[in-house]
């Protein structure tokens, strides 16, 4: 009987090269695989500006008089209930374009990014991702700017302009410039371009990780040009309409992906209509 | 290529290294001396690192420092990290005189990544407990197989070559994985080989 030892001794060389040509055969198949560190920046085209490639979706798209969107948020490390909300969205041929509420990256990992949109990607509309605190730990923010874009950007569609705001101020240390009310003044400034406005952000202006000191112009920056129709935000999980601002500003709290309920937000005449729906 | 050109600097690195070893060393000295330097690709510690070490348990566990590497060709920018690596050489099968199988090593790693965003103590403008891991810091653990050679002896002053590769994954993406069986488990797998030049 021949054993391994003897075998081995007889056939080294061959041994030797099989092993050898089957490392390369495995290294292609998997190349993959082969990790570098959990900080590492190496998106795809395909995971490349993709808010502003849905943006350009959106200006393509015929105008109707009701615009429909799907909110959801807060992913972290649901991905399963993510994955059963974009199956929920591709059959519900209403809606216009969804909006993530920020928090898609739970330790802030360019490895969650990727994850995450692999995800969001399979959605038939276009989609939109706000940024949250979670995806800014680490170099998130770096990993946030390659896939997604700038972290405060607007667009107008049907004559709304969608403002996302970067409201996280506790990721940059309170340093009196998140959120950037100049830009969300200058945003709001009436023109031909727009009538009404919608401002997304993460986390909502009652909350102790936004900026205290910047709370009382943010609200004297809404209420302006008396043309904000609404507020949507993320970071607290669950669902709630209020107004903060004693006044006809709905804030509304975008349910956390984890409660398998998407917020369905209608607007039509700049008159809001809120529908939750479970997935 | 530039990483060749990293590559071959840090193999000559390690052959003058070793060269060392051939002189004849007082025994303080020769206790002193790493057993071993290791170049290793990928792996979740660097695209490229180069470690040195120790063993202990005869032979049965190397404890090994590694700098790992990746260039800013590679990543938005030049990422430095250094790790701590202990892999335990379970089975050892002597295939012959010169020729040695290790089928099953087990290890785990501590790597560290530099730079003010990987923190490992969460920074002051957070209340305790925000976020329950550094990113500065994080752990995984692997298993893999060794085949130790006599190649390139005569050339280089060491007992020979041995190849490595490993399978493995770390903390932060099996606590990812779990719950989500979507995620395909390939998503959270991190493999790595290298080369090990001995005493």
């Amino acid at each position: 009987m021949l054993n391994l030892k003897t075998y081995a001794k007889v056939h080294i060389r061959r041994f030797v090269i099989v092993t050898a040509a089957f490392g390369l055969l495995a290294f292609q198949a998997c190349s993959d695989l082969f990790d570098y560190s959990p900080y590492l920046i190496d998106f795809d085209e395909s995971n490349s500006n993709v808010n502003q490639k849905s943006i350009d979706k959106l200006k393509s798209k015929s105008a109707t008089d009701t615009i429909t969107i799907a909110f959801t948020g807060d992913t972290h490390n649901f991905f399963d209930e993510l994955n059963d909300f974009v199956g929920k969205i591709n059959s519900d041929s209403r809606i216009d374009f969804v909006v993530h509420v920020g928090d898609i990256a739970d330790f802030g990992l360019p490895k969650q990014y990727l994850w995450a949109n692999s995800y969001l990607s399979k959605l038939k509309v276009p989609y939109l991702v706000a940024i949250g605190n979670h995806d800014l730990v680490s170099n998130g923010k770096d990993a946030y700017e390659v896939m997604f874009g700038a972290l405060d950007f607007s667009f107008v569609y049907q004559h709304i302009r969608f403002i996302f705001l970067n409201t996280n101020s506790r990721e940059f240390a309170f340093n009196g410039q998140v959120p950037d009310i100049a830009w969300l003044a200058e945003r709001l400034q009436p023109s031909g371009d727009f009538d009404k406005a919608v401002i997304i952000c993460h986390v909502p202006s009652g909350d102790a990780d936004f900026d205290p000191n910047l709370k009382n112009d943010f609200y004297a920056t809404i209420g302006l040009n008396k043309n904000v129709i609404m507020l949507a935000h993320g970071h607290q999980h669950h669902h709630e309409v209020y107004f903060p601002m004693h006044d006809s500003i709905p804030f509304v709290n975008v349910y956390g992906v984890e409660h398998r309920m998407a917020t369905i937000i209608k607007i039509i005449n700049n008159q809001i209509l809120i529908d939750n729906v479970a997935f | 290529m530039l990483h060749f050109k990293y590559l071959m600097f840090l193999l000559f690195g390690m052959a003058a290294f070793t060269a060392s070893d051939a002189q004849t060393l007082s025994p303080k000295a020769d206790l002193l001396l790493p057993d071993y330097v290791k170049l290793q690709y990928a792996g979740g510690i660097g695209f490229m690192s180069a470690g040195v070490g120790y063993t202990f348990i005869k032979d049965r566990l190397d404890v090994t420092f590694f700098y790992g590497y990746i260039p800013a060709q590679l990543h938005t920018k030049t990422l430095h990290s250094v790790s701590l690596q202990f892999t335990a050489k379970l089975i050892k099968i002597p295939l012959s005189d010169k020729y040695q199988l290790l089928p099953f090593n087990f290890g785990w790693f501590i790597h560290h990544t530099m730079g003010n965003e990987y923190w490992i103590k969460l920074p002051a403008h957070y209340p305790s407990q925000y976020y329950w891991w550094s990113p500065g810091r994080t752990a995984g653990f692997f298993v893999g197989g060794e085949l130790k050679t006599p190649w390139l002896r005569s050339k280089v002053p060491a007992s020979g070559i041995a190849l490595y590769a490993r399978i493995g994954t770390r903390g932060l993406y099996l606590a990812t994985k779990v719950g989500n069986s979507t995620l395909p488990v390939s998503e959270i797998i991190e493999l790595g080989f290298g080369i090990a030049l001995y005493r």
